[in-house]
C-alpha cells in the first residue's frame, strides 16, 4: 500500500494548480471550495488505506521508503525526493489531512463572499502540500523545504486580509503581523539550517535513516550532538512558538480563523514537535538538550497559560492556550515521553481545531466582534457551536474520559516519573490555569446575559461550518481512547504503535523509576481535581460578575497588568533588540557603511568599468580592413606567446 | 570498398535524411513557387525525421566511411541540440514579420536552413581534416547567404559581405594550418595524427615543433573565428545585428554547438592525453602550457564580450556581445578538457539553448510589433506587455546565471569543473564577468519595469496567443532546469564518450 504515498502529496498539488490557475475564472464558490477540500480529503482516504495495509503487516515491515526521483546528486552528496512511510509519519499525515479536510469544508462557509475566495483555497492547498512534504520527507532537505513552505503559507495566510487593521502588540496592520511571524521564524529557520549543516558534517548524509544508523553507534553526552539537537530545537521554538520565539503566534491571529485553526493550532505549529520526535535518537544522545527542551516546554506552558488568564480577545485566549499546550508537548519530549508528546499533538489537533472553528463561528455570528466582554448569552442562539465548544473546553481542561485527559495526564505523569516533581508542579499549575481561562471564556462568551448591542442578530452558522465542528467535537471526546494507560486497564494502543519509531532512542534513555499503580491513580486524581476546580472557579466567578477582571485589576493591579500586557515581552524585544538594530542599521550601516563606503566603492568601480569598456569599444570600428589586420595581429600574438613563452 | 559504404550507411541515416530534406525542399520550392510556408513545413518534417533517428544511434563509438566520420554519444548529443535548434528556428521563422517582407523567396530560406543543419551535424562527427574542412565550408557558405537574406536592408547586405570576407580569411588560415599538419604527420586522419605525434616521428627538431605550434594556432584561429573567440570575433556583432533575427539565433546556438563539438574532437582526439582525462593534460605540447593559452583566450573573450555589451543600445547587438561572452565561458570547459568539463559544456549548451532562443524570440516579436530593437524603446513594457516582459526578464536572468534559472545551474557546473581542475583564478574571473553581465542585462529590466513609456503611453501591446504560449514554453524549462537538471546532466555525462583510436 505504501507505494501510493505519492498520491497523498499529488492531490493537494493538483488542487493548488487548478485553483491557482483557474480559480479566478470559476464563478461558483462551491466548485472552488470543493476542489480544494477534495484535494485534501482524498489523500486522507489514501493515508487511511496505507494505515490499514500497515496494520495488516508485521511490525518490522511497517517502515518503508518510497523514492520518487533523485533530486540533487553532487559527488557524495545525494538527496532524493523520497517519502518515509512509517508509524509516525502516517499518523501525522492522517492528522494533517483529516483535520485539514474538515477545516477546508468549514472554510467554504466561513469565507463565503470573500473577494479572495479562490486565493484562500489555493494557499490552503499549498499549505497542505508543504506540510505533507514536511512530515513524509525521508531527509532533512525535503523536510526543510516543507518547513519553509509552511512558513511561507503561514505568512501569506496571516496577511490574507492585508488591507485590514489589526490591533496587536506594536502592530496596527494585518500585514505587519504576517511580517512579524516571518521575521521571528527566520531566526528559528537559520538555526535549523545550521543544525542541518552540522549533521551533514558529522554524518556525511542528510537522509534520516542513514543519520540514525550512524548515530546509533555513538555514546550519549557527545558535544556535537548537543549542538545539533540544540540548533534543531531553536528551529522548533520558532515554528512551534516556544520561549523565546513564541511572540509571533498570538499576532498571527490576524489571519482568517480557519487559518488559525489549521496552521496555528492543529498542524504547522506542531511541526517542531514532530521534528524533535523524528530526531528522538539524536536527542537521546544529548541529555543536556533534553533537559533544556523540558524546561523550556514547562516554562512556556505556564507563562502562556498565565497570559491567557487576562486576555479578552477570544482568538488571543486560544492562541496563548495553543502556545501553552505546545509547551506541554515539548515538556513530554524533554523527559523522553515521545509517544506522549505525539499523543498530545493528536488530541490537541482535535479539540483546539474545534475550539478555533467554534470561535470562528462566534465571530461570524457577532459580525467580526472578537472581544468576549461584549458577548455573553450566545448559548441559546447558537446551540451547536456552544455544545461543541463546551465539549472541547472540557477536553482541554482534562476532564475524564475526554481525549485531553489521557494525553495531558500521560505528560504530567511522565514529567513526574521520568523528570522531576518541579516539572510536574509547573505543568499541574498550568493545567489549573488552562481550566480556569477556558471556562472564563466559555462563561463570558456563551452564558449569562447578552452584552452585545441590540442591532446585532447572532445566528447559528450554516451546516458546512457546524458539521466539521460536530465531527471534531466527537473526535475530541473519543480521540483519547487510543492511549488509555495500563493503570486504567487500557492497552495504550498508540504507545505500542509508535514504539518501533522511538525504540532506539528509548534504549539510550535512563530507565524510568517504577511506581505503583496507586501512585499513578493519586496523580490522576490530582489532575481531575485541578481540572474540576479550574472549571468551577472560572464558571462561578464570571457567571456571577462578568466584570470580575476589573476587581482583579483593582486588587492586584501590578500582576494583572503584567499578565494582560504579556509580561512586556514584546516591548522588551522592541526596546532591547529591534530598536537598537534599526538605529544601528539606519545611522551606521546605511549612512556610513552603505552610502559612503559601499556606494563609493561600487560607483568608483562602475566608473573604471565604463571607461575600460569605452576603450574596448573603439576597436570595433566597422571597417573590414582593420578587423582583418586585427585578426592577423592576434594570431601573431598567440603564436609569439607560445614560441617565446 | 562497397562493403564499407554499406556498413557505414546504416549509421548515417540521420545525415542522409537531412541531405534528402534539402534536396526535396529545393524541388518542392521549384515546383510550387508560391506556397513558401509549405517548404518550411517540409523542412520541419525532415528535421523531425532526422531527430527521431538519433536515439537509435549506437551507444558505443563507431568509426564509419574509413575513418572519415565518427558516430559516438558525444556527437549525438550535439546533433540533438543542433537539430532541435533548427526546428525551433523554422518555427520562429513562420512568425517572423521581417522575413515576410522578403516574400517571393522565403522558400529558399528554409532550404538553406536544412542545408546548414546538415553541415553542422556533419561537423559534430567529422574525424578527418578534409571532412572537418568540408563541413565547416558547407555551413559557412550557407550562412553567408542566410545572413544576407534581408536584401532590402542595407545592414543585412553589409553583414553578409563582412561575413564572406572574414569567412574567406579564416578559411584560408585554417586550411594553411591543416596543410602544415599534413606536412608534418603525413595524415589527415585525427587518430593518425595522434599516432604520428605519439611515436615522435612528426616532431623531430625545434623547427618542426615550431611549425606544429603554428599549425595548431592557425587551426585554433579557424575554430575561434567560428565561435567568435577574441581576437577573432570582429565579424560577430555586425553579422548578428544585420542578419535576420532567426538566423542570428541559429548562429548563436546551433553553429556554436557544432564548432565546439568539432573543436573539442580535434583537440581531444589528436592532442589530448585521454588517459589523464581527469586531470587534463594536452600531452603533445609538453613544453607549452596549452591550457594556459586557452585560458587566456577564454578570459579575453568573456571580458571583451561583457564589457563592450555594456555600451550597446541595440538589444540584438547586445545579445551578440553576450554570446561572445558565453563562448568565453564555454571555452573554460575546453581549457580543462576533463570529463567533468566536457559534461559541463554539454549541460551548458542545453541551458543556453533555452535561454538564448527565448531571448531572441522575444526580441523578434517585439521588433515585429514596434519596429525597433533599441533598448530605450522597451520603456514601460512591464505594464504594457506583462507576459512577454516577464519572459524576457527570466531569459536575461538566466543568461546572467542567477538562480532560480537554468543559467545558474549551467554556470555552476562550468565553474565547478574549472575549479576541480585547479584553475581557481579562472573560475573567479568567470564569476566576476557574470557580475559585469548583470549590469547590462539589468538595464533592460530597468527600462521595462522602472521607467515609463516615453510618451506616457500605457495602452497594452497585444501579442497573439501563440506568441505568449511560445514565451511560456521557454520560461518553463528555464525555471524547471534549475531544479530538475539531473536528467540532462546524466544524459550529458553519459554522452562524453568520444571516438578514440584503438577503441
Amino acid at each position: 500500500m505504501h507505494h501510493y504515498v505519492g498520491l497523498i502529496v499529488l492531490f493537494p498539488l493538483i488542487g493548488l494548480i487548478v485553483n491557482g490557475l483557474f480559480g479566478r475564472h470559476i464563478r461558483s464558490e462551491r466548485v472552488v471550495g470543493w476542489i480544494g477540500s477534495l484535494a485534501v480529503g482524498i489523500p486522507f482516504l489514501v493515508a487511511a488505506a496505507i494505515l490499514y495495509g500497515m496494520l495488516g503487516s508485521p511490525v518490522e515491515e511497517r517502515s518503508n521508503t518510497v523514492t520518487l526521483f533523485t533530486w540533487i546528486a553532487a559527488g557524495s552528496f545525494q538527496v532524493n525526493a523520497a517519502y518515509q512511510v512509517d508509524q509516525l509519519s502516517i499518523l501525522m499525515t492522517l492528522i494533517v489531512t483529516g483535520v485539514g479536510f474538515l477545516i477546508h469544508v468549514y472554510s467554504i462557509g466561513y469565507m463565503h463572499g470573500d473577494r479572495g475566495f479562490w486565493r484562500f483555497f489555493t494557499y490552503l492547498n499549498l499549505f497542505i502540500f508543504a506540510m505533507l512534504n514536511l512530515v513524509l520527507a525521508d531527509n532533512y532537505v525535503l523536510m526543510f523545504l516543507g518547513w519553509e513552505g509552511v512558513g511561507l503559507c503561514s505568512y501569506l495566510l496571516i496577511g490574507f486580509w492585508y488591507e485590514k487593521k489589526f490591533a496587536g502588540t506594536s502592530i496596527t496592520w494585518t500585514g505587519d503581523a504576517a511580517n512579524k511571524a516571518f521575521w521571528v521564524n527566520r531566526i528559528g529557520d537559520f538555526a535549523f539550517m545550521l543544525g542541518m549543516f552540522l549533521i551533514f558534517r558529522e554524518f556525511g548524509s542528510l537522509t534520516f535513516s542513514t543519520v540514525m544508523d550512524s548515530a546509533s553507534s555513538l555514546a550519549p553526552g557527545n558535544s556535537t550532538m548537543f549542538w545539533i539537537t540544540l540548533l534543531l530545537f531553536i528551529g522548533a521554538t520558532g515554528k512551534s512558538a516556544q520561549i523565546p520565539l513564541f511572540v509571533w503566534l498570538p499576532d498571527a491571529m490576524a489571519g482568517p480563523t480557519p487559518v488559525s485553526a489549521l496552521i496555528h493550532a492543529a498542524t504547522m505549529v506542531t511541526a517542531g514537535v514532530y521534528m524533535v520526535a523524528r530526531n528522538s535518537l539524536l536527542y537521546a544522545l544529548a541529555p543536556d538538550t533534553m533537559m533544556i527542551v523540558a524546561v523550556i516546554g514547562a516554562l512556556t506552558a505556564i507563562v502562556a497559560a498565565s497570559i491567557g488568564l487576562a486576555q479578552n480577545d477570544i482568538k488571543k485566549v486560544l492562541a496563548y492556550s495553543t502556545v501553552s499546550q505546545l509547551g506541554y508537548m515539548f515538556l513530554a519530549l524533554g523527559v523522553g515521553a515521545f509517544t506522549a508528546g505525539i499523543f498530545h499533538v493528536m488530541t490537541h489537533a482535535f479539540f483546539k481545531a474545534c475550539l478555533f472553528l467554534g470561535s470562528g463561528s462566534v465571530i461570524h455570528a457577532m459580525h467580526e466582534e472578537q472581544d468576549i466582554r461584549k458577548m455573553g448569552g450566545l448559548a441559546p442562539v447558537m446551540p451547536k457551536t456552544y455544545y461543541t465548544f463546551l465539549i472541547s473546553s472540557f477536553a482541554i481542561a482534562g476532564f475524564p474520559p475526554l481525549s485531553g485527559f489521557f494525553s495531558k495526564d500521560e505528560i504530567l505523569w511522565s514529567a513526574f516519573s521520568q523528570g522531576s516533581v518541579l516539572l510536574w508542579a509547573v505543568g499541574a499549575l498550568a493545567a489549573l490555569m488552562t481550566a480556569f481561562y477556558m471556562f472564563r471564556m466559555v462563561t463570558l462568551t456563551f452564558l449569562g446575559t447578552p452584552r452585545w448591542a441590540k442591532d446585532k442578530h447572532p445566528h447559528e452558522s450554516p451546516p458546512t461550518m457546524t458539521i466539521p465542528l460536530i465531527v471534531l467535537a466527537f473526535l475530541a471526546v473519543t480521540g483519547g481512547f487510543l492511549g488509555i494507560p495500563a493503570a486504567l486497564g487500557g492497552g495504550n494502543a498508540l504507545h505500542h504503535w509508535l514504539h518501533p519509531v522511538f525504540e532506539r532512542a528509548l534504549d539510550r534513555l535512563p530507565t524510568a523509576h517504577e511506581y505503583s499503580h496507586m501512585t499513578e491513580y493519586l496523580f490522576m486524581l490530582v489532575s481531575v481535581v485541578i481540572g474540576v476546580s479550574g472549571f468551577w472557579f472560572g464558571r462561578k466567578i464570571y457567571l456571577a460578575n462578568p466584570d470580575a477582571d476589573d476587581t482583579f485589576a483593582a486588587k492586584a493591579g501590578g500582576v494583572f497588568r503584567t499578565l494582560s500586557r504579556k509580561y512586556y515581552i514584546d516591548e522588551g524585544y522592541m526596546r532591547g533588540i529591534v530598536n537598537p538594530l534599526v538605529a544601528t542599521s539606519d545611522r551606521f550601516l546605511s549612512r556610513v557603511v552603505d552610502t559612503a563606503l559601499i556606494d563609493g566603492f561600487v560607483n568608483g568601480l562602475a566608473k573604471v568599468t565604463a571607461s575600460f569598456s569605452g576603450v574596448l569599444r573603439l576597436v570595433q570600428t566597422g571597417v573590414v580592413q582593420s578587423y582583418a589586420s586585427m585578426i592577423v595581429v592576434g594570431l601573431l600574438l598567440v603564436l609569439g606567446l607560445i614560441l617565446l613563452g | 570498398m562497397p562493403d564499407i559504404i554499406f556498413q557505414s550507411t546504416k549509421h548515417f541515416w540521420p545525415e542522409i535524411t537531412l541531405a534528402l530534406t534539402f534536396i526535396a525542399a529545393m524541388i518542392f520550392e521549384f515546383a510550387t513557387k508560391k506556397r513558401t510556408t509549405g517548404t518550411g513545413i517540409l523542412v520541419l518534417l525532415g528535421l523531425a525525421a532526422a531527430l527521431v533517428q538519433l536515439p537509435s544511434a549506437p551507444s558505443e563509438p563507431v568509426s564509419i566511411f574509413g575513418g572519415m566520420y565518427a558516430i559516438d554519444p558525444f556527437s549525438t548529443f550535439f546533433k540533438y541540440v543542433i537539430i532541435v535548434t533548427g526546428m525551433v528556428v523554422v518555427l520562429f521563422s513562420f512568425q517572423s514579420q521581417e522575413l515576410k517582407k522578403e516574400s517571393g523567396h522565403t522558400g529558399e530560406y528554409y532550404c538553406f536552413i536544412a542545408a546548414v543543419t546538415f553541415g553542422m551535424v556533419l561537423m559534430t562527427g567529422s574525424s578527418n581534416l578534409v571532412m572537418i574542412y568540408l563541413s565547416i565550408e558547407l555551413v559557412s557558405i550557407t550562412s553567408y547567404i542566410l545572413a544576407g537574406f534581408s536584401k532590402s536592408l542595407r545592414r543585412s547586405s553589409e553583414a553578409a559581405l563582412k561575413y564572406v570576407i572574414f569567412g574567406a580569411l579564416s578559411s584560408g588560415i585554417m586550411l594553411y594550418g591543416m596543410s602544415l599538419i599534413f606536412g608534418l604527420t603525413g595524415t589527415l586522419d585525427l587518430s593518425g595524427i595522434r599516432t604520428a605525434l605519439a611515436s615522435g616521428h612528426a616532431v623531430t627538431t625545434g623547427w618542426s615543433f615550431a611549425a606544429l605550434m603554428a599549425a595548431i594556432v592557425l587551426m585554433l584561429a579557424g575554430f575561434g573565428y567560428k565561435v567568435s573567440v577574441v581576437p577573432f570575433h570582429f565579424w560577430t556583432p555586425d553579422v548578428y545585428e544585420g542578419a535576420p533575427i532567426t538566423i542570428t539565433a541559429f548562429l548563436a546556438v546551433a553553429s556554436k554547438a557544432a564548432v565546439f563539438a568539432v573543436m573539442i574532437r580535434f583537440f581531444y582526439v589528436a592532442f589530448f592525453d585521454n588517459m589523464l582525462a581527469s586531470t587534463g593534460v594536452y600531452s603533445s605540447f609538453r613544453n607549452v602550457d596549452w591550457s594556459m593559452i586557452l585560458a587566456v583566450l577564454s578570459v579575453l573573450t568573456m571580458t571583451l564580450g561583457n564589457f563592450v555589451a555594456i555600451w550597446q543600445d541595440n538589444l540584438k547587438r547586445m545579445l551578440a556581445y553576450s554570446s561572445i561572452a558565453h563562448a568565453g565561458y564555454m571555452l573554460m570547459g575546453v581549457v580543462v578538457m576533463s570529463n567533468f568539463g566536457l559534461s559541463a559544456i554539454m549541460l551548458y549548451f542545453v541551458m543556453y539553448f533555452f535561454m538564448n532562443l527565448g531571448a531572441f524570440y522575444v526580441v523578434m516579436v517585439i521588433a515585429d510589433k514596434i519596429g525597433s530593437e533599441n533598448i530605450d524603446d522597451y520603456r514601460g513594457f512591464g505594464k504594457r506587455a506583462p507576459i512577454i516582459s516577464v519572459g524576457l526578464s527570466i531569459f536575461l536572468i538566466s543568461l546572467t546565471g542567477l538562480p532560480p534559472t537554468a543559467g545558474f545551474v549551467g554556470k555552476l557546473f562550468l565553474f565547478s569543473s574549472v575549479m576541480a581542475s585547479q584553475f581557481i583564478w579562472l573560475a573567479i574571473v568567470g564569476v566576476l564577468n557574470s557580475v559585469v553581465s548583470l549590469y547590462y542585462y539589468a538595464r533592460v529590466l530597468k527600462n521595462m519595469y522602472l521607467r515609463e513609456a516615453p510618451d506616457g503611453d500605457e495602452s497594452p501591446i497585444v501579442f497573439s496567443k501563440v506568441t505568449s504560449a511560445v514565451v511560456i514554453l521557454f520560461i518553463i524549462p528555464n525555471i524547471l532546469l534549475c531544479f530538475f537538471y539531473q536528467p540532462v546532466l546524466t544524459f550529458a555525462q553519459r554522452s562524453i564518450a568520444i571516438l578514440l583510436p584503438g577503441l
